[in-house]
């Protein structure tokens, strides 16, 4: 059927959606902006102490100041992430982003202190803000909200108070933690999402930081190139935990959105956990199905950064033994410095599989945004 | 046309026995449960090659739900030596995926020897031959 003749059939006025960016980064601009969201105790706090930093241990990233170096339009002191002009020129304007899920930069350093409670409040007006001055501004944002997932009950209490807004798709959890991601003292939480119709967003962040493991457990890197390496093991561990705990069996419709995570390392994953299941079967007989099944209804991964393999065809075996087709959302991390515009997906992949890609897959994948499929 | 293999008299083969032979070059092992029921699986796991009925019985492992732990048909699972595939000795289907993974399975039956039918109220269960049938 002829997608714009369907829509003008239904009377739908929404244009037909061709690039979802999974993975966006907004931030304020100083930590005033959040006082009209925080109590006078809290206000006070965050007078004082300023905004909580994780970055201390690295002292380094990519581009310029972890940005892209062409974002600094309001000033070398200006970081371009709170820049919402600036967003919409480069981003959504340039790149044709129709919808684009943001996921604060803030999140990870407020995440990982230690008193649940500050923490917990400062993410409640991180998302407050970032509803009213971003979203609320531009009808191509969504949100995915920040949970203080190192106290579930408080995340809950999150979801339950802003996951019914229209805009919030996805609950927003970083890779660092003290416990994998499956332990079942989380579960209250997948439930949350389900009942809210959010899809749990996975970035990596915090490993190392606050009271969270190592980021390796043979021990830190020095290098930031080092630690770009590294993350697929975080995923590769709550993976892991996913599968083994019986989180999708529990859980079934609940889908978790891998970003920036790469994803060459997902086919091996795929075969090796197929692999340990069929020999172990018998000690988690709640795991019903091949784990790679699991992978294909339940986990989604961004495809920023685009896998550069040598050859460059090589990447579409990693592709097609991934199902990539169904599996790979498009994200463009805008605006760090290894941002990927959408035209990083390949025109060899073909019209129908870029177009899964970069739109379709994405409104299969967060229940909110399902309506807007196939207009 | 099925031809009768004789594996051994029934008293050589206890209840949660085995007993690897031998047919036209194929190694076999025949299994008796512990309630008496006979089975005979190809010894090879599809998987590696390896000698499947040398592997360790044990029961079936299932649950409802995660974290539920349900153990029955005890002696009814073998569990290939090398990788621990688990296989069900009364069908040779695997317990993982039943209908792609599977060991060839043989039927097995008692039968009376023919001197033994003669004199029937001497005959007991004992004195039978454990009988496989190949196609």
């Amino acid at each position: 059927m002829n997608p714009e003749k369907s829509a003008s059939v239904s009377g739908a006025a929404a244009p037909r959606i061709r690039v979802v960016d999974a993975d966006v980064h907004h931030n304020i601009r100083d930590k005033s902006d959040l006082y009209p969201y925080l109590t006078n105790v809290e206000r006070a706090r965050l007078e004082e102490y300023g905004m909580p930093r994780n970055s201390s241990l690295y002292q380094a990233n990519g581009g310029w100041k972890g940005a892209r170096a062409d974002t600094f339009d309001a000033g070398e002191d200006v970081d371009p992430r709170s820049n919402f002009a600036m967003f919409q020129t480069k981003l959504l304007d340039a790149c044709g982003i129709d919808l684009a899920i943001l996921q604060v930069e803030s999140t990870p350093s407020i995440v990982a202190l230690a008193d649940v409670d500050y923490s917990a409040a400062l993410l409640r007006a991180i998302n407050d803000w970032s509803l009213e001055h971003w979203v609320a501004r531009d009808s191509r944002y969504r949100l995915a909200l920040t949970i203080p997932m190192h106290d579930p009950a408080m995340a809950v209490k999150e979801i339950e108070r802003l996951g019914g807004h229209p805009a919030v798709i996805a609950a927003y959890v970083v890779c660092g933690s003290p416990r994998l991601y499956g332990k079942r003292e989380f579960d209250p939480v997948y439930a949350a999402c389900v009942d809210h119709g959010l899809s749990l967003s996975l970035h990596f962040s915090n490993e190392g930081f606050g009271m969270n493991p190592p980021m390796t457990s043979a021990g830190f890197p020095s290098y930031y190139a080092e630690t770009y390496l590294v993350r697929p093991q975080f995923y590769q561990a709550h993976l892991s935990s996913f599968l083994f705990e019986g989180t999708f069996e529990k859980f079934p419709k609940l889908k978790v959105i891998f970003c920036e995570s790469g994803f060459g390392w997902v086919p091996s994953f795929r075969w090796r956990a197929d692999m340990a299941w069929k020999e172990l079967r018998s000690q988690t007989p709640w795991v019903k199905r091949l784990p790679s099944e699991y992978i294909e209804e339940n986990v989604r991964f961004t495809t920023q950064p685009f896998e550069e393999s040598e050859p460059p065809g090589a990447v579409d075996e990693i592709v097609g033994w991934m199902n990539g087709a169904k599996t790979l959302l498009y994200s463009s991390d805008f605006p760090h410095w290894d941002f990927d515009p959408p035209e990083t997906i390949p025109a060899r992949f073909g019209p129908q599989v870029r177009r899964q890609i970069l739109a379709e897959n994405a409104l299969a994948s967060y229940p909110k945004l399902a309506g807007l499929a196939g207009v | 046309m099925p031809t009768a293999h004789p594996v051994c008299r029934v008293s050589e083969l206890t209840p949660g026995a085995r007993k690897l032979i031998e047919i036209g070059g194929r190694s076999i092992g025949v299994f008796r449960l512990s309630d008496g029921r006979y089975f005979a699986l190809r010894n090879r796991c599809p998987h590696r090659g390896a000698p499947l009925c040398e592997g360790r019985t044990m029961g079936l492992v299932t649950a409802d739900k995660p974290y539920q732990l349900l153990r029955q048909r005890e002696g009814e699972i073998l569990r290939c030596p090398w990788h621990g595939w688990e296989f069900d000795v009364t069908t040779g289907r695997s317990v993982f995926m039943p209908e792609e993974v599977r060991v060839k399975s043989y039927p097995v039956d008692v039968q009376l020897s023919p001197e033994t039918t003669v004199e029937k109220f001497n005959v007991t269960e004992a004195e039978g031959m454990v009988v496989l049938w190949t196609d």
